[in-house]
């Protein structure tokens, strides 16, 4: 519980938000320092250009990362705004025969709240119950499509268990029956190859906050033939051909930009060597055993490992690593309203399960060091609190 | 997933990190008062054991499942009833546990099973002091 002095925090909490990117960081500072580049970028004088051309720059390193072109990326605040406009703006912009939607049950609260307004706008949306393996089948998807299914969501990548849908296959029988299909990337992006073409998605929204960027941007890959219908959320001005009214932040874009471009090259390398630490870091919590990996079959981010300690509670875990490692519980339980985590619930696990699981995400930064040191300290801490069990607690709580 | 809770007093800290008087009592002479009380819905599980010498509490220890403020409470319980005259009832309760490690209100029903645990023990001492012969375990 109490942090040793000298030594940093581990940080194992890369699917919440990762680290800010030193080189993002500087570029950022020199787009906020340099005088040339404080005008509005909608602006038509020289510091408006001078920035316009620095977001332009941005945009192209940010479409490079999906493999789209410049002209389809729309920026936002976030992928939570991003998914809001692919959600809400696609279901509005298309028209009153066509009032239906379909997205999954374990998607993220973002896209699944959007849903939910939608029905009391009086659209109706079918939840589909992805399978005991986390994922939702394309066959699944083409039972659920209606002659009046006007968008499928789907997210790329689980935040909570790195299961992977197979969206390149969703993608397919969307466009053969004409309906627009939205890909929350938001955790995919910049941690696996993703092209635009390939997938076949009419919209993809992604941030930078979760690929070394800076927390605030985010995108929306908007598909250009055919066009994908939108309708904008917010009103006031033509910016982003129309479909994000507001003053662009160039520093934010710029950094953004930069981010992609360090995430793209790092593609080459990066999967394997954070796959591989964390399979060193599953071996390393073996002496922690009896545990279990939540989400564990088939394709998966390689950042994440999602743990299961029997007879443990997450709130008290997560206590005694405090200010030595930095990881999130399926269950906090810190309020009477806390829930157990609904992605979680639909592998199946009951409740104390839940709370007796961890996620644990890797990044860029990560080190085998940090993995090692995590390891050795997880166990210390899974056998302290064990060890005060009331008898048949790790039986009871699994 | 839900963020980490940053509301713990420095009493549970202290507590947490320490841990007084967990785990099993050592062998010795006495019998032992055990109480349980379980509520796994609520998010908690709890067991007293107290050793009884003489018409008091010579030694106490917990066992646990639960947040840091259920652990802390324990181990604030098991150090507290160490030397108290059996049939004497202490001023324990939830409320009270929850005023002195400064709960939020959201711990309430956890405590109260910290408080059914120690109900539970305690009545087993007096039954046991009545009780003829009681072996230790």
């Amino acid at each position: 519980m109490t942090a040793v002095p000298g030594e940093a925090p581990i940080y194992f909490d890369h699917a919440a938000t990762t680290p800010l990117d030193p080189r993002v960081a500087d570029a950022m500072c020199e787009c906020l320092r340099d005088p040339a580049l404080q005008g509005n970028p909608a602006s038509v004088h020289a510091p408006g250009r001078a920035a316009a051309a620095r977001v332009e720059a941005a945009r192209a390193q940010v479409a490079r990362l999906i493999a789209a072109q410049p002209e389809s990326i729309v920026f936002t605040s976030g992928a939570t705004e991003s998914v809001n406009l692919a959600i809400l703006g696609t279901a509005r912009a298309a028209g009153r025969e066509s009032r239906h939607v379909v997205t999954v049950r374990n998607e993220h609260r973002a896209a699944l709240d959007a849903c939910r307004q939608l029905e009391r706008e009086g659209f109706s949306v079918s939840w589909l119950a992805p399978g005991s393996d986390g994922r939702v089948e394309p066959g699944q998807i083409a039972a659920s499509l209606r002659p009046d299914t006007a968008l499928v969501s789907v997210m790329h990548a689980n935040n909570e268990t790195g299961i992977i849908n197979d969206v390149a296959s969703i993608g397919r029988l969307c466009r053969e029956r004409g309906v627009a299909l939205h890909v929350d990337a938001a955790q995919s992006a910049g941690k696996l190859p993703i092209d635009v073409m390939v997938v076949d998605a009419a919209l993809l929204s992604f941030c930078a906050h979760k690929l070394g960027g800076p927390k605030g941007i985010g995108a929306l890959y908007v598909r250009h033939r055919p066009r994908a219908p939108l309708q904008p959320l917010q009103f006031g001005g033509g910016h982003e051909r129309g479909l994000r009214a507001g003053s662009l932040a160039t520093h934010q874009i710029v950094g953004f930009g930069v981010a992609c471009d360090l995430a793209l090259a790092a593609l080459a390398t990066e999967p394997a060597r954070i796959h591989a630490l964390r399979e060193r870091l599953w071996a390393g919590l073996q002496d922690a055993a009896p545990l279990a990996r939540n989400g564990a079959t088939g394709p998966a981010l390689p950042g994440i490992l999602n743990v299961r300690f029997p007879g443990l509670e997450g709130e008290s875990l997560l206590f005694a690593l405090d200010g030595r490692l930095a990881a999130s519980s399926g269950s906090a339980c810190s309020s009477a309203t806390a829930e157990p985590s609904y992605v979680l619930r639909a592998l199946g696990l009951s409740d104390l399960a839940i709370q007796a699981s961890l996620r644990l995400s890797l990044g860029r930064s990560t080190t085998e060091e940090e993995i090692d040191r995590a390891a050795a300290l997880l166990v210390a801490c899974v056998r302290r609190l064990r060890a005060v069990l009331p008898a048949g607690a790790i039986e009871r709580i699994a | 997933m839900k963020e980490f809770p940053v509301m713990y007093s420095a009493l549970v800290r202290e507590l947490f990190e320490r841990l007084p008087h967990a785990g099993d009592l050592a062998p010795g002479p006495g019998v032992v008062a055990v109480g349980e009380a379980m509520a796994l819905d609520r998010g908690a599980w709890v067991r007293f054991e107290a050793r009884i010498e003489e018409g008091c509490i010579a030694d106490c220890a917990f066992r646990a499942w639960g947040c840091p403020h259920t652990l802390a409470a324990a181990a604030l319980v098991s150090g507290r009833m160490s030397g108290q005259a059996i049939g004497t009832r202490p001023a324990l309760n939830a409320r009270r546990l929850a005023a002195e490690l400064a709960a939020p209100p959201e711990k309430l029903g956890r405590l109260l099973v910290v408080e059914d645990a120690l109900a539970g023990m305690l009545a087993k001492a007096v039954a046991l002091q009545s009780a003829p012969e009681c072996p230790s375990p």
